[in-house]
């Protein structure tokens, strides 16, 4: 069976609404994948064009933002062709309390921000053993 | 009920007719080249999207291709046209997994760009950081902007 061909999702640009930004430039939203196991939620964005310095996960009350900060570079030449933006990355998500916020970790490589939520112990699906008396 | 007759049917050589004028004009469109209406802005529908510059000496072609390893990925030179090839897999999660949501594309890709003017294909160089592909097209050097000097007589 043939790979399906990719398709191309031009970016949205969303509004950055937390005050301490600082950085100029549009802030787009990252395309995300979300899939959660029976141990955790994994959230991988695709943040391409950001190192990971520039690299902010905010975690508060129930929510968790992602912030990626694309350096503007230095003009490259005379753009004969331009088909896409480039800019920074802005999203948020809520979490609900079935993650164990003192557990989060995240890594990033190559343009992709991997951000692990384990589940608490309690959310974890368990079997129970019968014991026979 | 219409029963379609094929073949000799008018109305079925005009759709026929009609067919083959989207089918054209989606191959100028899909071939991804710069095209007389829409040089600078283009609505591009192919992976992945570039950004094309010019410098005085070179040429440099961007693209953003997050989390691919560079064995996934083929960039070919033949005369002016480069040409990008690739695969992006995701790594699939160990057990029983559920997508709560699903927008990272995955898959083959394959586009082709011709580039205005000469390339010397000896000094192509490509990097890959941070899921940008920047490929560094020398200019030939015959295509070189050269300053004439004049003399007087």
């Amino acid at each position: 069976m043939a790979d399906q061909e990719m398709q191309v999702t031009h970016k949205k640009e969303v509004e950055a609404n937390r005050g301490e930004f600082m950085s100029e430039g549009p802030y787009f939203a990252p395309a995300v994948d979300i899939y959660e196991t029976e141990q955790e939620l994994i959230v991988l964005a695709d943040m391409p064009g950001v190192n990971s310095d520039h690299v902010e996960i905010d975690l508060r009350d129930n929510s968790l933002t992602i912030v990626g900060k694309a350096p503007l570079d230095k003009e490259e030449g005379t753009a004969l062709l331009a088909e896409y933006r480039k800019g920074n990355y802005f999203r948020t998500f809520r979490i609900t309390d079935v993650v164990d916020q003192t557990k989060i970790s995240a890594s990033f490589s190559d343009g992709v921000l991997r951000i692990t939520l384990p589940k608490v112990a309690k959310a974890v699906p368990r079997k129970i053993p019968i014991t026979t008396e | 009920m219409i029963r379609w007759r094929l073949g000799r049917d008018p109305l079925y050589s005009e759709m026929a007719r009609l067919q083959r004028g989207m089918e054209d004009l989606f191959e100028a469109l899909a071939s991804g080249r710069p095209t007389a209406t829409s040089p600078w802005w283009s609505n591009a529908n192919l992976f992945p999207l570039l950004n094309v510059y010019e410098r005085e000496d070179c040429y440099i072609v961007t693209a953003e291709i997050p989390g691919i390893k560079k064995d996934d990925l083929e960039i070919k030179m033949e005369g002016d046209t480069l040409s990008l090839k690739g695969e992006r897999q995701h790594q699939q999660p160990e057990g029983q997994a559920a997508y709560h949501r699903r927008e990272r594309a995955k898959g083959s890709f394959q586009r082709s760009i011709t580039l205005p003017g000469k390339v010397d294909p000896q000094k192509v160089k490509a990097n890959y950081k941070d899921g940008v592909l920047t490929v560094t097209l020398a200019k030939e050097p015959a295509a070189l902007p050269k300053q004439i000097d004049i003399v007087t007589e």
